[in-house]
């Protein structure tokens, strides 16, 4: 499955959206000191840089050329 | 540590920005190689710094005491009796200071920071999401066991030369007499009697 240069860049950017929103997120439990300052980071915080992550490499997966094609 | 780890955030979240404004950047093979840098290691190494710093943090005195129904307890530290435990061991740094209560109150087992942690998730749900216990209800499930005072106090030469530790030695260890409840030094958080008690405030 190989998507178009355009769907790939959206999914570039979608990546690039979610891990700055989840390093926002991570910035203020660093500087809140509170109990749920650490829920913040746990459930919101890493599961948003996560799914970035994930599309990002997704995102690798989907522009990568079938191995038969390689070295050709 | 914190300032690096938000100097790695800020660097994250500037070449995060870089491919959120200009995705076809990524069409270059040196640029593939940024992305990769900024959209995958930075943000990983980012959630393992964050971790470890709320991990850390979560095992201040400053910490607990944040919490509103643990504040009885810390204030307990100041009591002004020597028989009090774990005044005592506040205020002669038997414990370190900044982290007196995970000293006393850490599962010193293999699993036992992980439980500790899987704990207090359930305290923050009982805080915020049922109605948390009363300060003076609130008790250790299983009880206080021996080990946390054996995790210091075993090899200390004034504990084991002392001629009742001595004597019990092996019910002390297999937790079959407990430290606190048996009649030795049972006074520990007496936040019922807080208002009656007289306070230590350190000199400064």
């Amino acid at each position: 499955m190989k998507l178009s240069g355009i769907g790939i860049r959206r999914l570039l950017q979608v990546s690039s959206a979610l891990a700055i929103l989840g390093l926002l997120i991570e910035i203020l439990s660093l500087v809140w000191f509170h109990p749920l300052s650490f829920v913040l980071f746990a459930f919101v915080a890493a599961g948003l840089i996560g799914l970035g992550i994930l599309v990002y490499l997704v995102s690798l997966v989907l522009v990568a050329p079938p191995s038969g094609d390689t070295g050709r | 540590m914190i300032e690096i780890l938000i100097c790695q955030i800020a660097i994250s979240i500037l070449l995060a920005s870089i491919f959120l404004i200009r995705p076809s950047l990524t069409s270059a093979t040196g640029w593939k190689i940024v992305a990769f840098i900024g959209l995958c290691v930075l943000p990983v190494l980012c959630i393992v710094g964050g971790m470890n710093t709320h991990v850390q943090r979560s095992e201040t005195t400053r910490f607990c005491t944040s919490c509103h129904v643990m504040v009885p307890f810390g204030q307990s530290l100041s009591i002004d009796d020597a028989n009090h435990i774990p005044a005592q061991h506040f205020q002669n740094h038997r414990v370190p200071s900044d982290m007196a209560c995970y000293s006393c109150h850490a599962d010193y087992t293999i699993y036992g920071p992980l439980s500790d942690k899987l704990r207090g998730l359930k305290r923050i749900y009982l805080q915020y999401i049922t109605t948390p216990p009363a300060a003076v209800d609130i008790r250790i499930p299983g009880g206080f066991k021996n080990a946390q005072c054996l995790h210091c106090h075993a090899g200390a030469r004034s504990f084991e030369e002392n001629p009742v530790h001595s004597a019990i030695m092996d019910s002390l260890k297999s937790n079959q007499v407990s430290c606190l409840g048996s009649g030795c030094h049972d006074t520990a958080h007496d936040i019922a009697n807080l208002d009656h008690r007289k306070f230590w405030k350190p000199v400064q």
